[in-house]
This record gives structure tokens, sequence and C-alpha cells, in this order.
């Protein structure tokens, strides 16, 4: 008797957790994507934080060689890029440092724990009239393997994961 | 003349075994040295192989690491950077970068270490016993880092990142100036920031 009480005390709720479940994917497919054809990336900006040039440099190139990777926009100009007036559907990626913590990789290596390199971004994607169409904050860590470097790289991995998934 | 030989041939095969476990043993012992010393040479060598920065000849860099930035080339590929001609020439092998002085808008340098030990078989040390993949990252080498930012031909901007043994990324800098690049930053500014942390530690 005890068990068949416990039973139909369970079903109720795992329909409960079923429906929420499926309402919640639903949200997720009907979030419209952006449409966009092409993407250019403008040189990182660090007005907050002291970033070495060689990280600005970094995260720069490592943007562009995932967006390109990520093979989600027909074209990926670069700052500056005169050919991008004229493209059309075109989104803008403004990436503003606001956190950057350098490590050690030798620390890193010897302790495990210490030593790790981050860096914070906040990443804003607005048309060409500058209007905003998507903001997030994206954090690069390197916790074990690899250089210092290697934190401009994860957090190039994440950015462009954040294009392919709002962006048609 | 032969037979003693058979007959010791007949009762040989453990001692040819000893024998042959020896040599493998020296053969190792003999690797292990040169790599040691090679180790040891390598980064004792200086890898500038010349020249005046300051008349506009020709200066180049040996073991030059293009971290990445360059078209055509992969991440962390060694080769040899040049200033001459009005450029900057990167050589690894039989490919070629070159970059117009003319449109490097920045040159940088700064100071870092990497691990003595690198690359895969670095890597793969993480898994040598009793922390052994650890004592050896206590090894480093000190480098030196050149970071230029320059225009494509439509404008568009692009970043490089080298690294070069200690010492030598001012000279590539002056190097790179003289033949025409610009920078925000003198190359005596530089050189006193990084002198610096030196006087304080004395």
């Amino acid at each position: 008797m005890k068990f068949t009480h416990y039973l139909s005390a369970l079903v109720p709720l795992a329909l409960v957790l079923l429906f929420t479940g499926n309402t919640a994917l639903a949200q997720d497919k009907a979030r419209t994507k952006i449409p966009a054809s092409s993407i250019q990336i403008l040189a990182v900006q660090s007005n907050e934080v002291n970033l070495p040039i060689e990280f600005q440099l970094a995260l720069y190139e490592n943007l562009i060689e995932q967006m390109q990777k990520a093979n989600k926009f027909q074209h990926v100009y670069r700052d500056g890029d005169t050919a991008a007036a004229n493209a059309t559907d075109l989104v803008i990626l403004h990436s503003n440092v606001y956190g950057f913590t350098k490590g050690s990789e030798g620390k890193r290596q010897v302790t495990t724990v210490t030593g790790a390199t981050q860096i914070k971004v906040h990443c804003l994607f607005t048309d060409k009239a500058g209007k905003s169409e998507l903001a997030q904050d994206v954090t690069g860590n390197v916790r074990f393997i690899g250089g210092n470097l290697r934190a401009t790289f994860d957090l190039a991995k994440k950015v462009a994961q954040i294009a392919v998934t709002n962006f048609q | 003349m032969h037979e003693p030989d058979v007959q010791v041939g007949n009762s040989g095969p453990p001692l040819d075994e000893e024998k042959s476990n020896m040599k493998i043993l020296r053969a190792c012992t003999i690797l292990l040295a040169a790599a040691v010393i090679s180790m040891g040479v390598s980064s004792l060598a200086a890898p500038c192989l010349a020249q005046d920065a300051n008349t506009g000849v020709a200066v180049s860099f040996a073991d030059t690491k293009q971290v990445l930035g360059l078209e055509g080339l992969k991440h962390n590929v060694t080769g040899t950077l040049f200033a001459s001609n009005g450029s900057l020439v990167f050589t690894k092998g039989k490919k070629k970068v070159v970059v117009p002085a003319a449109s490097i808008q920045e040159v940088l340098t700064g100071q870092d270490t990497e691990r003595a030990i690198g690359g895969t078989v670095g890597t793969l040390t993480m898994f040598a016993p009793y922390g052994g993949g650890r004592f050896l990252s206590l090894f480093r080498t000190k480098i030196d880092t050149l970071s230029i930012e320059y225009l494509d031909p439509s404008g568009g901007i692009h970043g490089a990142i080298f690294t070069l043994a200690r010492g030598n990324a001012l000279s590539a800098k002056k190097a790179l100036l003289s033949q025409g690049a610009r920078t925000s930053a003198p190359v005596e500014v530089e050189a006193q920031a990084q002198a610096k942390p030196k006087e304080k530690k004395q």
C-alpha cells in the first residue's frame, strides 16, 4: 500500500516535470534567430583594464579564425576592411575587455590549482546603424594545459558558439 | 679453423644476448647524452644572425616562432624572421610571408618565459611518474615577444605575434622601424621599461 501511495505521488510530479521541460524546449525553439549573412569583427578594446598587446591581438585573430571555422557567415570581415561597407545583413562585433588576470603557466603546471589566466569580455553585436542586437559577457580561461594566450582561444570559441546559436 | 667458433656458438646465445643488451644500453646512454647536450647548446646559441639595425641593412633572426597571425601559416611555426627591402619577411621552409613595413602600424615588444621542454613531448611529461612532469616544467627559457599590427591592402587590421630568444626583440623592432614601420612606444622607452624590473631585483 505504501508503495502504491509513493508511486501515485511521484507520477504527477514526473508529469509536471515533463511538461515544464517540454515548454522550456519549445521556448528555446521559438527564440527567433537574428538574420545575418556577414560579420565584421572590430579590434578588441580594453578601456577598463590594461590588457597586454599580445593578448589583444591574439583575441582579435582567434575571434576571426573561430568565426571562419564556425562557417555561419558568408563573410568574416576584419576591422577597417572597406569591403564591409557594401555588405548586406552585416553584424558588427564589438569586444570590450573588462577583466583580466594574467596567470603563470609554470604555476599551473606545478600546482594544478593556481596560476589560471582569465579574460572577461563584454561582447556586443550590433547592426550597421549601431543598434544593439545581442549583448553577452563571456569569460575565457586557461586552467591547466597551455600558455597564457590559450585563454583568448577559449574565449573566441565561446563567442563563435554564441554567434552560431543566435544568428541565422 | 672455424670449428671452435661453431662450438662457442652453440654455448653462446646467452652471451650474445648480453652483448646486444649492453649495446642497446650504450646506445641509449649516448643518445640521452646527445639530447641533453643539444638542448643545452641550442639554448646557449645566439639565434640572431647579424647585423646592423640602424643602417637599414637586412637583419635576420633565426629560430623565431610565429605564434599566430600571419596568413597562410599555422600557429606556433618556427622559422626565420627578416627585416629587409622595406618589409618583414618570415620564412619557414618553402613558405614565405611578406608584410610591407610601411603597412605595420604598431610594433611592441615584451618579455615572457616558456617551458624548456615544450610541445607534445612537454605535454606527455605530465604522465611521468612521481611528479616528474611538474619538476620538468620548472625549467623555463626566457623569451622576448614581438607583436605587430599591420593593414592588408583592403584596410583590414591584422595582428601577428612572434617569440624570439631573449634580447632580440628590441633589435628586431629597431630593424623594422628602420624599414618604415611605425610604433607608439619608442625603442628607448621600451628598453628602459624592460630594464626596470632587473634594477628592482638588484
